[in-house]
């Protein structure tokens, strides 16, 4: 086989995951809303540990502390609060930004204080799918792309 | 072999050198106290106890050891320093009165945190400290373990605005109304031929109006900021008893909420402790006496959990926070300003503290 | 040093690697390395005057050496005299985030065990045994027993990894705890020197040694003869025993029949005792030694089970929003610690090798194959390897960028006494990259799994042909796309 069919083929599958990974997919249609939340927070976790909205969403998060001094900071947004226990401390921001973002203690709150953590998920998360396809996809190419290369020697 | 000897002494005096800087670095610079902060529960203030000159500049060194806590001394204008985890705080003090003075931690940590208390014994010449007066409640000799519920209850939230102005003069027992409950004041006021005319919840309308002319709007801000601090983590932001801590406090310390095994005092957390009063309840507050209720504060509840506050807080903020105590039970601000017999419903946003039953 | 070490050496050149495999199969999969074997190689990085000037002088070494051995002690002084606050602890940071970085996200994926080259843990040890710090010499002190045959594997490195992986909670986040253990390896590897041969602690102890090593057949540089047959020709063998010029390998490996990066420490002694100069560190693809189906074992597959299923169970722990988990991790010695560590010792040691045989087994059935079952086990489990590290450094990702800004306050006051060199004492944390961490740590992982998958096909083939390879490879294919899936279910999900 000729040296130009494996450069065919890696372009057409590089193609294929370009699509895979950049491909618009229909965005959701919910309305925006205002949300609130009252989240707990007490030594190394947040209850709820999980919170989910729609884009656009307007949310609100109440903090309340239930131990010690601890915070609250939001992944992909950068914003965060602090609540001290008997001072419920709010925050609020537009949830314009889809997928998944950690939620972290932003204040040392004990050992286990940088593994405290939530998620907060916005609308559908594409990354996850997007990288469980083309992860098949990448994986299948590369066999296959093994394969031609084989059959070219 | 003059290499190997280069790299010996490399190896060698680095090692030394790096653990000699490092060991005098961690020691305490001279003429500081060290004072750090850890969880009540594993041994709260280290040390628990400093001594100091009158006149005679005390500079202490702080960190915390775990958590965010806070460093303040009872009874004194200077503002609280906050104690961040790993983080050095360094603060001077001139006491100018001997006495024994009490640190405590102002950032909540915990159903203890009001646990993690500590003395500067100051010695000197002088008028000692804390010696000047007798709190109105031992003056009063009054009982604070016995209840004076009041038997006498208002329909609807006792609302200054909706009174008509001042009422007619009140005869107060003793002239002072700190030592009066409002039930004693409204039955006081029911009595005044003057008053006959007026409903029920009007006379508890002018009782409202009475403690709202015994205090300001700069007492009532500074008894919130005090509440919010050191109060509400048990008794609530909206004083229905029900605040972060109050789970702790009754169900004791198999249910402390860290999950953390604590060997410093074990079984301390919590031990005999009750709710925390819910000040949203009329029955126990219209009975009340102001006097009773600060002497609440400085005793504390003598085993039940409730802390003694009376070498922490001056006269002063006993006395406003007292007044913003009565917030969850009187009306104070709404319609203010405007007509004053509107009904208005409460803005819960604007005013936390404040709900209607 | 080396005298004593004759008696062993012949059993050790004989389990240092497995010769190397079909050559014309080697051959034909390598297209970008032409002829390896038996003529210089192209690739020789030590054909740059510079480099080779550097890599055979001691010095070069001895200075980084002497400053990771500074880091390594100030870790431990600061983790037992700084605060106890873990984030703000200068040898937690220094240690966990500082070297955990570079160690996962550069010197693993690129340099391979770089790192142990300039390791300071086995420096005091290493000074003992060759009477010298810069140039081995033959009267230094020990017993320099070799190290017994029946732990000349790394079943003691996996079962000591397990050991901390079940405390990494405390060990994390503790800066005396940190500092312990730190002390222990030191110690551990002195007390090994002292009565064994060469770097025994490194080559059949150390923890993260052994992890290293695995990940660093996916290296792309590698120390290789150029010429196999001037080293038969070659009878001092100089290179394994020592000689004026330096020490016989301290990895026990003889380095004319080196295959594979597992074991070798990149010290560079056979680079300086050649006398031939018929040592090349070779540049070539990544996870080349995968290819060689050669010295393929059970305790090496062992080690891929073990770090991929640490991967998962680090990122559910530190990363998941389970607080109850985390607990469990942290309360060590309580019964729900004990549950806890006997959950993640079943799962790496039990559940994933269970369900891994399960997928050699049907793809052995589909596809017909002659192998025994253990050889099959044992093959494909080296197509976990790309994965694997892919895993640790998805996981590293995220916790680096979350964290690494509690570095700049610690390094500015090492000893928290109120210093500030520069001028960073106050910067507060602030996690970086926060919106591209999980496109990154999605990529690293649809990486390591074509490369998984790829492998798996490869050694598949290395027994069927065409169709055959693919069924054989088939099942291990989709075990290893369920683990990337639940690893990416645990990190971007």
């Amino acid at each position: 086989m000729k040296r130009s069919r494996v450069i065919t083929t890696a372009l057409v599958l590089a193609l294929g995951a370009g699509v895979i990974a950049f491909a618009p997919l229909p965005g959701a249609s919910a309305k925006p809303a205002n949300r609130h939340f009252r989240v707990e927070a007490s030594a190394f976790k947040y209850t709820p540990a999980t919170i989910r909205v729609n884009a656009g969403d307007h949310v609100t998060i109440d903090l309340v502390s239930t131990d010690v001094v601890h915070g609250l900071y939001v992944d992909g947004y950068d914003v965060s609060v602090t609540a001290d226990p008997g001072r419920t401390a709010s925050l609020s921001f537009v949830a314009n930004r889809t997928g998944m973002f950690r939620l972290r203690c932003s204040v040392t709150c004990g050992a286990m204080h940088p593994f405290m953590i939530g998620k907060l998920h916005v609308g559908r998360n594409d990354l996850l799918w997007r990288a469980l396809v083309l992860t098949l996809f990448a994986g299948l190419a590369g066999i296959l792309l093994a394969r031609v290369r084989e059959v070219r020697q | 072999m003059r290499a190997e000897s280069g790299a010996r002494l490399l190896v060698v005096f680095g090692a030394v050198a790096l653990a000699v800087l490092t060991v005098v670095a961690v020691r305490v610079p001279a003429r500081a106290v060290e004072l750090r902060g850890r969880l009540p529960d594993d041994g709260g203030w280290s040390p628990g106890a400093i001594s100091a000159r009158v006149g005679e500049p005390l500079t202490l060194r702080m960190t915390s050891d775990d958590v965010v806590h806070g460093f303040a001394i009872g009874q004194s204008a200077r503002p609280a320093v906050d104690l961040l985890p790993g983080k050095w705080m360094t603060t001077t003090v001139v006491f100018d009165k001997p006495g024994k003075y009490t640190y405590y931690c102002t950032r909540w940590c915990g159903p203890n945190h009001w646990r993690m208390r500590g003395t500067i014994e100051v010695t000197g010449s002088g008028a000692r400290v804390l010696a000047d007066s007798v709190p109105l409640f031992l003056r009063l000799k009054l009982d604070l373990d016995q209840a004076h519920p009041s038997d006498l209850l208002p329909a609807e939230t006792p609302t200054a605005a909706r009174a008509g102005g001042l009422p007619t003069p009140v005869a107060l027992d003793g002239g002072d109304l700190r030592t009066q409950s409002p039930a004693q004041v409204w039955r006081a006021l029911r009595k005044h031929p003057g008053n006959a005319r007026l409903t029920d919840q009007q006379l508890w309308d002018e009782v409202a109006a009475v403690w709202r002319a015994a205090t300001s709007r700069e007492r009532l801000a500074e008894g919130r900021q005090l509440y919010r601090d050191n109060c509400a983590a048990c008794h609530g932001e909206t004083g229905r008893g029900d605040g972060v801590m109050a789970k702790a406090l009754v169900a004791g310390p198999a249910a402390d909420p860290s999950g953390i095994e604590h060997s410093g005092m074990p079984g301390m957390s919590g031990h005999g402790t009750v709710a925390p009063t819910d000040f949203t309840n009329k029955r126990n507050m219209l009975g009340a006496s102001a006097a009773f209720l600060q002497g609440k504060l400085i005793r504390g509840g003598m085993g039940t959990g409730m802390p003694y506050w009376g070498p922490i807080f001056t006269e002063s903020q006993l006395w406003a926070l007292v007044d913003h105590l009565w917030t969850f039970q009187f009306d104070y601000e709404s319609g203010a300003g405007s007509s004053g017999a509107s009904r208005t419903t409460h803005d819960s946003a604007s005013k936390p503290a404040m709900r209607p039953h | 040093m080396t005298e004593r070490g004759v008696v062993g050496s012949k059993r050790a050149v004989g389990t240092a690697s497995g010769g190397v495999g079909s050559s014309g199969r080697r051959r034909a999969d390598l297209p970008q390395l032409p002829a390896p074997l038996g003529t210089e190689s192209r690739w020789d990085l030590l054909r740059w005057p510079v480099l080779n000037a550097v890599l055979r002088s001691r010095w070069p070494q001895l200075l980084v050496r002497v400053a990771a051995l500074a880091g390594f002690l100030i870790a431990v002084l600061t983790g037992l005299l700084g605060t106890p606050v873990g984030n703000h602890n200068l040898g937690i940071v220094l240690v966990w985030i500082a070297w955990w970085t570079i160690m996962m996200l550069v010197a693993l994926p690129f340099f391979g065990r770089g790192w142990c080259s300039i390791c300071p843990i086995p420096m005091p040890g290493e000074w003992l045994q060759h009477g010298a710090l810069l140039t081995p010499r033959r009267n230094g002190a020990g017993l320099k027993r070799a190290w017994p045959a029946r732990f000349k594997n790394i079943w003691l490195q996996n079962g000591a990894f397990s050991a901390v992986a079940v405390c990494s909670a405390v060990v994390l986040t503790q800066p005396r705890i940190t500092a312990v253990v730190l002390l222990a390896f030191l110690f551990v590897a002195i007390g090994t020197s002292l009565v064994y041969e060469r770097r025994a602690f490194c080559r059949y102890l150390c923890p993260v040694g052994g992890f290293i090593g695995l990940y660093a057949q996916l290296a792309p540089v590698a120390i290789r003869v150029k010429n196999k047959a001037t080293c038969a020709a070659h009878t001092e063998k100089s290179c394994y025993r020592g000689s004026a010029d330096g020490a016989g390998c301290p990895w026990m490996l003889y380095p004319g029949a080196l295959a594979k990066n597992t074991y070798c420490g990149m010290c560079m002694e056979c680079v300086r005792t050649c006398p031939h100069d018929n040592i090349a560190l070779t540049l070539r693809p990544f996870g080349a030694d995968l290819r060689s189906p050669a010295g393929r074992r059970l305790d090496e597959a062992f080690k891929g089970f073990i770090m991929l299923g640490a991967a998962m169970v680090y990122s559910a722990v530190m990363l998941g929003p389970w607080g109850d988990l985390k607990m469990a991790a942290y309360d060590i010695g309580s019964a729900r610690w004990l549950a806890y560590a006997f959950a993640v010792l079943v799962f790496i040691n039990g559940v994933l090798p269970g369900l891994f045989l399960g997928a050699v087994s049907a793809g052995r059935a589909l596809a017909g194959s002659t192998q025994t079952v253990k050889r099959s086990f044992i093959a494909f489990s080296y197509a976990l390897v790309p994965l694997g590290l892919m895993a640790w450094i998805a996981f590293s990702l995220s916790f680096v960028f979350a964290s690494i800004s509690y570095l700049w306050p610690t390094m500015s006051d090492p000893f928290g006494v109120g210093w500030n060199l520069f001028g960073t004492a106050h910067a507060t944390w602030q996690p970086y990259l926060t919106r591209s961490v999980p496109t990154m740590q999605a990529l690293v992982l649809v990486v390591g799994f074509t490369s998984s998958a790829v492998t798996a096909h490869r050694i598949g083939a290395e027994e069927h042909e065409q169709r055959a390879a693919l069924l054989q490879a088939a099942p291990v294919i989709v075990y290893c796309f369920l683990i990337t899936a639940s690893l990416m279910g645990l990190l971007i999900a």
